[in-house]
Parts: C-alpha cells; sequence; structure tokens
C-alpha cells in the first residue's frame, strides 16, 4: 500500500484533516467522532496538555491557560501593528521574546511557547486522529495557509509541521486548495472560477483557470487581519459596550467573562445565519460593588449584527473588486463562485456576493472541508501522481529590496506565477567594499519601511577592488511553497558569495529541533501506555454492562429505588470517559473501581426490587 | 541526427524524449520568439496561448515529478518552466505583447510578419469601431445626451476594469461632452488620468534608474525630473533626480528637487542630508543647519551631517 499523505486546513478556529482513500478525498473524524478540531489548545489545572473540543470547553473557567486563534499571531513580529491590535482581544498572555529578538511567545501556565510550537500542538493532534483512522503511521502532510500569508507566516506555518514531526511536502493556498476540491473528478473543458474565502482569521479572494486538470491561479490578494473572529468581536463591543455604561464596568477587561462574551458572540453568530433573532442571556457575568452580581440578558436581531458588520463585508468586497481587475475579468465572466469559510453562511454575505456577481454561489463545495480536501487531493497528486492534475500558483505579494532614500524596488511582482526566480545586481560603493548589506522586502508599498521584513543579508569577503567594480549578481528564488531564498554571485569571478541570514522571524534551527524532540516525547508517552489501555478495555467493558442494565435500572427508580443512585452512576460514568479522552491511567483506575462497586450494588438492587413485595405488586 | 551522450540518462526517472526535450529546451536562447517557445503562431488568440502554455506546463513542471529522481536535470525542469511562464505573462498582457511584438518584427519572416500585422489590424479595426460609435453618440440631440452620456461612461467603468486605461479615458472625455454636469463623470475621468499619470512616472522613474546604473547621469536627471513632472507627488523620482543633480555637480537643482522630496516624503533621511550638503554649498548656512538639524532628529548617529553641522 502507498505511504499516506493527508491534507490538514490549519483554521484560525477549527482544523480539518482528509486523506484519499481508493482514490476518493475523505475528511477523517477526529477520536471523538466530529470532523472538526477546534484549534484550542491549553494547560489543564493538573498541567495536561488539552487540544481540540476539550480544551475549547474549559477555555472560560482557565481563560489565561487556553490559546485559541494563534494562526493570528504565526510569524509575526512582536512590534508590529497587527501584533498589538490581536493583542487585545486574546484572553491570554503574550510576551515579547527577548531584547535582542522582536519575536513573541504566549504565556501557558509557568513556561512561554511560541506561535508555532502552539499551532504544532494542533498538528500533532491530528495527525494522531489520522493514524487511528488509518491505522498507520503517518508523516507526509500538505498543510494549507490563506493565500495572503507572507514568507515568515508560511515559513512558521512549515516548522509547527516539522515541530509535530511531520514532513511537510507542500504549504498550498487555502481557496486554491478549495477549487481543487471543487475541480476534483469533474470533466470540465475549460472554466474561470473565484473563491471567496473568509475563515476564521483571514480573508482571501482568488481567480483560478481551469484546464484539463490543470489549475492555474490568475490574480489573488486579501487581508490576513479580516476574518470571522472580527464578527465575533462586533457583537462583543455590542454586548459590552452599553454595559460598560450602565454600570461601568467594561467586560472585555476581564479574562474570563470576555471569553464568555466570545463564546456567547460566535453562538448567536451562528444561530443568526438560520433565525431573525437571538437570545443572548450571561447570568453572573460580572459583580457590582456592593450592588451584588450582574446579568447581561439582550436580544440580539440579525439586522442589527448585519448593521455592526456592514463595513467589514465592504472590505471584502473592496478586495474581490481590486483582484478582478488585477485578473483582468468582470464578475459576470466568471462560471462559478464558490464561498470557502463558516463565515460565509451568514446570509447578508451570500446576499452581497449574488448581488455583486450577478450569480448563485456554488454549493458545490462544503465551506468547512472543502479546503483539507483539497489539500489532501494535492498531497496525492504530488506524491502518487495518481490524478492527472497540476496546480500553478502564483505568489500573493510583491518581493523586492530596499534602495536608496529608503525606497522599496519589486523583482519579482506579485501574482507571478511560483516556482520563480529573478535577479539583480549590485555594485559596490566604496573602494575595497568587503560587505554589503541587502534588505529584502515583501509587498506593495513604495516606501520599504512600510512593507514586510523577509530578513537582511550580509554579503561578506568581498573581493577588494576600485568602486564598481565589483558586481554582485543576487539571485532570488520563489519555490512553489512560496518561500523565498537567496544566493549570491560574484560576476567578474562567476564565485558563489556567502550570504548570512540575520533570523527575522520564528524559530531558530535550534529551537525547532529542541520542540521536536519534545514533542515526539510527549506523542511517545501518548502513544506506548499499556497501563492506559488495558484500563481502557476493562472501562468499556463496564460502560456495556451499565448500557445493558439501564433500561431496568430506571424501572427501578421509577419503582422506588429512586433516581439518586442513577444520577450518581451517570456522573461517574462521564467522569471516566473524560478521563479516556485525557488519558489519565491513574483516575481512570480508581474510576472504574468504583463503577464496578456501582455496578454491583445497582445491580443487587434491580434484582431485589424484582422480588422484593413492594415491586412485584402483580 | 546525432545522439545525446548516454551518461546523460543514467540515474533518473525522467523518459529519454523528455530528456532530449528539456536538452533542447535548456539549449534555446534569445534567437526563438516566445511565441515558437509556447508552439504558437504569432497572430493566436488569448485562449490558444493559454491552453498552450498550460498544455506545455503539465510536461515541464516540477511538480509533475515531484520527490522523483530528476538528477542532473532537476534545474533543467525548473528552467524550462520559468521560460514558458515568462513567456506567457509576456504574451497575455496586451500592452506588453504589442511591445515585444514591435521588438520582434524586425527579426520575423516575411509570413510571420503578416500573422502579426493581420492581428494588429484587427486590433485597430475595433478601436476604429469603438472610437466610431463614440462620435456618433456624440452627435446625440437634446435629453437623449444624458442616456448617451451615461452608456459611454458604463462603457468607461468596463474598459477601465479589463486594463484599457486610455479607451477609458477617450470615452469619458466624450460622455463629459455629453454630459458636463454630472460629478461622476469628472470625478472617474480625473482619476484615470491622475493614474495614467502615476504610472508613466513609474515607468520613466524605472528609465531613469537603468540610466543611471549604466551611469549616464545627465540623461538620469532628465528622465527622473520628466517622472517628476509626471507625477508631482512621486517623491522617489524627486529624490533621485536631487541625487544625479547633485552627482553632476548642479547644486541649484539639486537643492530644488531635494526640497520637494523631503516635503513629500519627510522621513527621507537621505535625501534630506543631500538637501543640506546642496545648501552648504550654495553657501545658504542658515537653511544647512536647519536641514542638518532635522536629520540629526531622526538619525542621532549620522556622522557626515554632525561634521557638515560643525563646518557651517
Amino acid at each position: 500500500m502507498a505511504e499516506p499523505v493527508i491534507g490538514i486546513d490549519l483554521g484560525t478556529t477549527n482544523s480539518v484533516v482528509a486523506t484519499v482513500q481508493a482514490g476518493t478525498p475523505v475528511v477523517i473524524p477526529n477520536r471523538s467522532g466530529y470532523r472538526l478540531t477546534p484549534s484550542v489548545v491549553a494547560i489543564a489545572k493538573n498541567g495536561k496538555r488539552l487540544v481540540g473540543a476539550l480544551a475549547r470547553r474549559q477555555a472560560v473557567t482557565n481563560a489565561e491557560r487556553t490559546v485559541v486563534s494563534v494562526k493570528r499571531l504565526m510569524g509575526r513580529k512582536w512590534s508590529s501593528r497587527s501584533t498589538q491590535e490581536a493583542l487585545a482581544r486574546l484572553p491570554y498572555t503574550v510576551v515579547p521574546h527577548d531584547k535582542q529578538r522582536d519575536d513573541l511567545l504566549i504565556q501557558l501556565g509557568d513556561s512561554t511557547c511560541s506561535p508555532p510550537e502552539i499551532s504544532a500542538m494542533v498538528l500533532a493532534e491530528l495527525r494522531f486522529d489520522a493514524e487511528a483512522f488509518l491505522g498507520q503511521t503517518v508523516t507526509k502532510a500538505v498543510i494549507t495557509v490563506p493565500a495572503y500569508f507572507n514568507d515568515s507566516q508560511r515559513n512558521a506555518t512549515k516548522d509547527a509541521g516539522r515541530i509535530a514531526g511531520l514532513d511537510v511536502i507542500r504549504i498550498i493556498n487555502e481557496p486554491t486548495s478549495a477549487s481543487l476540491a471543487y475541480g476534483f473528478g469533474k470533466q470540465v473543458g475549460e472554466k474561470q472560477i473565484c473563491v471567496f474565502d473568509l475563515g476564521g482569521g483571514t480573508f482571501d479572494f482568488t481567480v483560478l483557470h481551469m484546464y484539463k486538470g490543470v489549475f492555474e491561479v490568475e490574480a489573488t490578494g486579501g487581508d490576513s487581519l479580516l476574518g470571522g473572529d472580527d464578527f465575533d468581536n462586533r457583537i462583543v463591543d455590542w454586548l459590552a459596550q452599553p454595559f460598560l455604561e450602565k454600570h461601568g464596568i467594561d467586560l472585555r477587561k476581564d479574562k474570563m467573562s470576555l471569553q464568555r462574551l466570545r463564546d456567547a458572540a460566535e453562538k448567536a453568530k451562528c444561530e443568526l445565519s438560520s433565525t431573525q433573532q437571538m437570545e443572548i442571556n450571561l447570568p453572573f457575568i460580572a459583580t457590582a460593588q456592593g450592588a451584588g452580581p450582574l446579568h447581561l440578558q439582550v436580544t440580539l436581531a440579525r439586522p442589527q449584527l448585519e448593521a455592526a458588520t456592514l463595513d467589514l463585508i465592504d472590505r471584502c468586497l473592496g478586495v474581490c473588486e481590486q483582484v478582478m481587475a488585477e485578473a483582468k475579468v468582470k464578475p459576470t465572466q466568471l462560471g462559478d463562485v464558490l464561498l470557502v469559510g463558516g463565515q460565509t453562511r451568514m446570509p447578508l454575505i451570500q446576499a452581497r456576493v449574488r448581488q455583486m456577481f450577478g450569480r448563485e454561489p456554488s454549493k458545490a463545495v462544503n465551506p468547512d472541508e472543502a479546503v483539507a480536501l483539497g489539500a489532501a487531493i494535492q498531497g496525492a497528486m504530488l506524491l502518487h501522481q495518481e490524478q492527472e492534475m497540476l496546480l500553478l500558483d502564483v505568489t500573493p505579494h510583491s518581493l523586492g529590496i530596499a534602495i536608496a532614500g529608503g525606497f522599496f524596488q519589486s523583482i519579482i511582482p506579485k501574482n507571478t506565477t511560483v516556482p520563480t526566480s529573478a535577479h539583480h545586481v549590485f555594485t559596490t560603493v566604496k573602494d575595497d567594499q568587503t560587505s554589503a548589506k541587502i534588505t529584502v522586502l515583501q509587498g506593495e508599498s513604495e516606501i520599504a519601511a512600510q512593507n514586510e521584513l523577509l530578513g537582511e543579508f550580509m554579503m561578506t569577503g568581498l573581493r577588494k577592488a576600485k568602486r564598481g567594480e565589483v558586481d554582485i549578481d543576487v539571485i532570488f528564488d520563489i519555490s512553489a511553497d512560496g518561500i523565498v531564498s537567496v544566493s549570491a554571485l560574484d560576476v567578474q569571478t562567476g564565485l558563489r558569495q556567502s550570504i548570512t541570514v540575520t533570523a527575522s522571524s520564528g524559530l531558530t534551527e535550534e529551537e525547532i529541533k529542541t520542540a521536536t524532540k519534545a514533542n515526539e516525547e510527549w506523542m511517545l508517552g501518548q502513544k506506548e501506555d499499556p497501563e492506559f489501555h488495558k484500563h481502557k478495555a476493562r472501562a468499556e467493558e463496564v460502560f456495556r454492562q451499565f448500557d445493558e442494565l439501564w433500561p431496568r435500572l430506571k424501572q427501578a427508580a421509577a419503582d422506588g429505588l429512586g433516581h439518586e443512585p442513577v444520577q450518581r452512576a451517570e456522573a461517574a460514568l462521564s467522569v471516566a470517559r473524560l478521563q479516556i479522552q485525557q488519558k489519565e491511567t491513574v483516575g481512570l483506575a480508581s474510576s472504574i473501581d468504583r463503577l464496578e462497586r456501582m455496578l454491583g450494588a445497582l445491580r443487587g438492587a434491580v434484582e431485589r426490587g424484582l422480588v422484593s413485595p413492594r415491586g412485584g405488586s402483580t | 541526427m546525432a545522439t545525446l551522450p548516454t551518461q546523460a540518462s543514467g540515474g533518473t526517472d525522467l523518459p529519454p524524449d523528455l530528456q532530449l526535450e528539456l536538452r533542447t529546451f535548456e539549449a534555446v536562447g534569445r534567437d526563438i520568439s516566445l511565441y515558437d517557445l509556447l508552439g504558437v503562431t504569432p497572430d493566436a488568440e488569448g485562449g490558444t496561448i493559454r491552453r498552450a502554455y498550460l498544455d506545455r506546463s503539465r510536461r515541464y513542471h516540477p511538480d509533475a515529478w515531484f520527490r522523483k529522481n530528476v538528477g542532473e536535470f532537476g534545474p533543467l525542469l525548473s528552467r524550462a518552466f520559468q521560460k514558458l511562464s515568462a513567456a506567457y505573462q509576456v504574451l497575455s498582457d496586451e500592452d506588453a505583447r504589442t511591445a515585444y511584438d514591435q521588438v520582434l518584427k524586425k527579426r520575423l519572416s516575411h509570413r510571420e510578419r503578416e500573422a502579426m500585422e493581420r492581428r494588429a489590424l484587427s486590433r485597430e479595426e475595433q478601436e476604429r469601431r469603438q472610437r466610431e460609435s463614440r462620435e456618433r453618440l456624440l452627435r446625440t440631440k437634446g435629453f437623449a445626451r444624458i442616456g448617451a452620456a451615461h452608456k459611454l461612461y458604463e462603457e468607461a467603468l468596463e474598459l477601465a476594469l479589463n486594463g484599457e486605461r486610455a479607451q477609458a479615458i477617450a470615452a469619458l472625455k466624450a460622455a463629459r461632452e455629453l454630459d458636463p454636469r454630472r460629478g461622476e463623470i469628472a470625478q472617474k475621468l480625473t482619476e484615470l488620468e491622475r493614474e495614467a499619470a502615476r504610472s508613466r512616472s513609474q515607468l520613466a522613474l524605472k528609465a531613469g534608474r537603468e540610466q543611471e546604473e549604466k551611469g549616464d547621469l545627465p540623461a538620469a536627471l532628465k528622465t527622473y525630473s520628466q517622472s517628476f513632472q509626471m507625477d508631482p507627488t512621486n517623491a522617489a523620482a524627486a529624490a533621485a533626480a536631487a541625487r544625479c543633480a547633485a552627482a553632476v555637480g548642479d547644486h541649484q537643482q539639486a537643492s530644488t528637487f531635494a526640497a520637494r522630496a523631503v516635503e513629500i516624503a519627510p522621513d527621507d533621511v537621505d535625501t534630506r542630508f543631500l538637501l543640506a550638503s546642496a545648501f552648504a554649498t550654495l553657501g545658504l548656512k542658515v537653511k544647512a543647519r536647519a536641514e542638518l538639524t532635522r536629520v540629526l532628529q531622526a538619525k542621532t548617529d549620522h556622522k557626515e551631517a554632525r561634521a557638515l553641522l560643525k563646518r557651517v
């Protein structure tokens, strides 16, 4: 059997893993049976690492040690404006790395973690799910990123994969990935489509051309700080602002109440996609000085939500117009419009899209799953060459260098098909100049400082000569992953120049290795615990016996045994189930002992009840 | 027919015919046209060019041989694909293709030249028809003029969306003549004209940089100054003009351009220093001192500024 390869949609709020089985792409459910795994990581009070639904469920009571939306911080620098804006909204603590490095770290309990390490925990969980589903070890993966991610963000994602022990064979763009899921197995001659991808944290818009299994991206654009989270935040503000005015308490300042507001906001937002209004009820949300507990109870109607988020939708549509102008295509010329990302379920967004493109958006793909399925297809395409498909993607940002006066000179323009390379000849400006610094940037502004800094390259050991006599040819490569590399050549002598890169973002090679090792150990700890498996088997046997007994037990409870022992048994059962999910070997053992005792006692009671004069009144 | 050395096929999964193709592809340089690279004729339509490009990509794209043993052919594959995509980039853009055709024409055979002229003719024909329809609309009388203006306005928006800026401007001018009181027409016209000026200015800036790199400073100065005149918000052009003027010893001009540049981009320390030096050379010590102080405010460790401040 061919080596399995998985596709992972590493989302801001939820992640999905998929694979291609017998030529068909399928979503892999996680070990709890769900197809979506929340991208949430927490350290529980007992020091255990929790990932996914478990982490999400305890977020309210453990807000400071629960990490959500870490994707917003991937590959970002501490001092950047976007980081500082994101921080104001996050319920956990983020600290700068140290004085020398402009990176950031997340405070998680007593230790700190970098964003890639947190993402790696989500990836490791998904890898476990895939291994449980496929029954074999999985190492090869394709991970998706928003098309608008820059080089540092892509590198950070790749690092996260490495830490989780995955061989990331390719990073692909989410909208492109969704289009693969759409085009898979379709016999379309030639078609031009667009993908409107509004995820939890990012917005992407891409125009593609499909021809005989070749997917050619024509133009792409987006906003890496615009997503479903922003819609939630608007509701949070809508709830918190009147409360602040009335009671003088800002609920957004308290981490626990902020988490409750966020949960309620997200729930209300989802509900309002199908209903017209929704009651939000948050009892004991705060305590007023001397006045006891305060509650929050309001009704949010769909038009109110729409009014509060109108400008966000306008921002999305503005990006669409710009990208279509770059692709030189009119909205009505497009053959289909795909909606991807949970936020596109919002009726107003669908209506505005319908209005703009003059057609009904396609229902051919599932907005939550298409991205992961496409990644799995791309993985199979690359590794097994099963499908006669090929993806031609583009670079979303212009790549260039800083030149005299603080200006930016573009070397590879945006929307160039990758892989690509370009070169630029530099000349020495001083006699006997032996080194030169090149600042590489990504962005569209003419002012260098307004673009994203990718790195500074020091060329050293230049040949000593008069100024202008040493020409250095610097070659810029962008791989099919959208990742940039730089090399240099002395034009006159043909000698390669050494280039040193000052780490511009994320982790050093050493740090990645340490984190990878730590993760491996953690995974081994999760896997090879025969003691735990023995207990789990015992527990399942006890669950089965309880299931058998249940109808008779209910009857007995009604017939005079009382409800209390039954409720106690129910509670003990749910504790044991939780311990299985959290792999708490010791706790599970004592739970099982307790359950077995209960089972014996209840069984006895049921039997007695049947023969007792009270129960057998017939 | 000469056969390739046998060691070429050793240690690779690529089929022999592709190996041969790649070697041929690698060997061809600028002597073959972009049309030949993609295997289309010079009068080919956009759709045909695109299909040819995608068909060839399927064969040459490195992903088609992902993690296969491609041996020494790895770089060849990657270069072959990049040649294809660069050719497609040019031929899929109407303006770039016309410019390329101009260059190519000189080296073409008679038949190819004819094919290219056919295409140019059909394009001219299209433009002529648009021009005529505009002229017809311009002759509209009475209230119908408002409707005609609206029609032209819509047409202009569509043209602008398709990147046909010059055509869009012509349509808008006609629309303005028909209905001079509609604000949005004039507004869109100004916007497009400004855009056009900005893009011309950027082109000039680029040309200037090439001249400067070649060392032709007087020509570069002229081009930069034109670039700045086309778009008076182009700080980069003003700064470059100042740099060239200073280099050729025209400090009067250098100070004028530098002053404009720092007016638009006040954070440009290098140009501000240049401005100060020009003032100093012209004997305007007070002005030079003022600028130098501002340089040092922005960048306290600017040694040259400090030294110059001492001197003035």
